[in-house]
């Protein structure tokens, strides 16, 4: 998307509020890509947008090559709300039914079953939804995404409502859907999830994408590695080795600007007779990739 | 599949969950039922020589059975057309408000549907409910007098479509009005005031000799020859159901009124519809 801009009016007012102010982004297909921000930053009106939901002001949108307003793309996308409003009179059964028809596709009891299975609902495929739990409610959400394998699945806040065993499970979901070639844009107020499942970050504020690009790039610290030896290392020899004594015991830093200089940093050190208990990129997690790009604008709130 | 029969598809399966309109549909059932039970009609050679209800014998003097049934078929097209768009106000009034409800109408403005086959489709899906209904009721009603008296008419089925038809037009209003706010009471209040309105329209000519001439009558006939001439149709329907003259002077340009002012409303909600932000 180019130039995207999004003014609401409001009636007998002659300004808007902005919601978004010029953004320019592009999605890599078959990536995973990760929204986050905070409150009121325009997360949710820039999902809209991408799906024809909210028409833009300005800009322009182009979502797997063609308009969002074109129903084939539309076919191609699968999209879960972030309050999905179910009919709670309806089993998961018909409701998935009912989607796979409006989605233009012929019913397919059995592949909505195993999709149901897949979000794990198969027991409760035959009751009512409006008896689920909000969890239950979200992951036949998730299912009712999944109808029609899509090439882009637009997830706003997937995970809102399911304890912790089914988190795992959706992540699991989701990581096989990215393998699959599927390009996933998620939204998750749950930093470490979408550390966990995105590939590539997007940070909003104020109506703008201020941070973009791969997660370990907007992670990393440069070329600088985190080392980790057992104890009762020689730690004049590793500091003749390139290494400099970090902040806990036993812990090393060492710049290696590709994996040749990084293992032969660590054969040096292993000569020396330290034994490697652990190895990690030196930087930083999500949360403090968020803080740090807000802090200087002053606008450091909850994210996503 | 077609989107718009998609749409419709939903929200009949919406109305089915519905406890009143299923308490509704079992409720025409039973009145049927008391009637075709209750009701015992003598007819000797074209000619309705007695009638029992619950046993009591009905004092009237013997006519034929056509002319006899006449005031019946005449209330029971009126109770279809008032109460029957009353009934529907009610009833349908928060199956648009429901489907905009946040949470669902991003859900099915994402499927590969048009915005317009939303509209579309919640209209038809209504307009299948209050048809079906109304062909259940009437021809219960056709079949147990047809039965019981040897007389059979089409009339109370024509006059149940012609309700049928001014409920197309209420219900355009109402669906409209949901486009512009998400509220159930307000589509409600909406249909009423369309129903009210239309009664009026009806009787415009001789409303408006009640005021006084000048701007305030000019004023009145305006705006009520923009409405719908919903007493005027319950009439026709009246005489039809009856099989008596009509008083309408030409049913063609009244029906075609009902419709053009049903498209219009509909008109203004799809417009509204595409360009809206949710």
């Amino acid at each position: 998307m180019r130039g995207l801009r999004k003014t609401y009016h409001r009636a007998f007012r002659k300004t808007g509020n902005d919601a978004l102010k010029g953004m320019d982004l592009s999605v890599p297909e078959g990536s995973a890509f990760g929204l986050i921000g905070p409150n009121g930053a325009g997360k949710t009106t820039f999902i809209k947008s991408i799906l024809g939901i909210v028409q833009p002001t300005a800009g322009t949108v182009q979502v797997l090559g063609g308009s969002p307003e074109d129903p084939r793309i539309r076919a191609r996308i699968g999209y879960l709300p972030e309050r999905l409003h179910l009919p709670g009179s309806w089993t998961a059964t018909a409701f998935l039914s009912t989607v796979t028809r409006l989605k233009g596709l012929k019913s397919d009891a059995q592949g909505n079953s195993r999709l149901l299975e897949r979000v794990g609902l198969a027991d409760a495929a035959g009751r009512k939804i409006g008896g689920y739990s909000k969890g239950m409610r979200q992951r036949l959400g998730l299912a009712a995404a999944l109808v029609g394998t899509p090439s882009l699945l637009i997830l706003d806040e997937p995970t809102d409502g399911i304890d912790p065993m089914g988190r795992l499970e959706v992540r699991r979901i989701l990581l096989e859907e990215v393998q699959k070639g599927t390009t996933l844009f998620l939204n998750s107020h749950l930093l470490a999830e979408t550390e966990r499942v995105c590939d590539r970050v997007a940070i909003l504020a104020d109506g703008r994408v201020v941070r973009e690009g791969r997660l370990e790039d907007l992670a990393r610290g440069g070329a600088r590695w985190m080392v980790r030896f057992a104890p009762g290392v020689d730690a004049a020899a590793l500091g003749a080795a390139g290494f400099t004594r970090g902040s806990a015991d036993g812990v090393y830093h060492v710049e290696a600007e590709d994996p040749a200089a990084l293992n032969a940093a660590v054969d040096r050190a292993r000569a020396a007779g330290a034994l490697l208990v652990e190895l990690r990129r030196d930087g930083a997690d999500l949360e403090s990739v968020l803080l740090g790009t807000m802090a200087p604008a002053g606008a450091v709130g909850v994210a996503a | 599949m077609n989107p718009v029969l998609g749409i419709a598809g939903y929200v009949l399966r919406e109305a089915m969950s519905r406890k009143f309109i299923l308490a509704f549909v079992v409720g025409i059932t039973l009145v049927l039922s008391v009637v075709a039970l209750s009701l015992r009609l003598d007819v000797v050679d074209g000619a309705l020589a007695a009638s029992r209800l619950f046993g009591e014998e009905i004092r009237s003097s013997i006519r034929s059975v056509d002319v006899a049934l006449r005031p019946v078929y005449t209330a029971a097209a009126f109770i279809v057309f008032y109460g029957g768009i009353l009934f529907g106000i009610v009833a349908c009034s928060d199956f648009a408000p429901s489907l905009m409800s946040p949470g669902r109408i991003e859900h099915l403005l994402a499927l590969p549907i048009q915005r317009w086959h939303l509209l579309a489709g919640t209209f038809l899906g209504v307009m299948t409910l209050a048809l079906g209904g109304t062909l259940y009721g009437t021809t219960g009603l056709v079949l147990i007098f047809g039965v019981k008296a040897g007389y059979w008419t089409a009339g109370p089925l024509i006059a149940g479509l012609m309700a049928c038809v001014g409920f197309a037009a209420v219900y355009a209003v109402m669906l409209t009005t949901a486009t512009l706010v998400r509220s159930a009471a307000l589509s409600a209040a909406a249909g009423i005031l369309v129903l009210v309105g239309g009664v009026i329209a009806g009787f415009r000519t001789q409303i408006s000799s009640a005021f006084e001439d000048g701007l305030s009558r000019t004023a009145f006939e305006a705006v009520t020859l923009a409405l719908p001439r919903l007493s005027s149709l319950a009439q026709a329907a009246g005489d039809i159901a009856a099989s008596t003259p009509l008083e309408v002077h030409s049913l063609g340009t009244l029906l075609a009124g009902v419709m053009v002012f049903g498209f219009g409303a509909l008109a203004v909600g799809f417009w509204r519809f595409e360009g809206k932000d949710y």
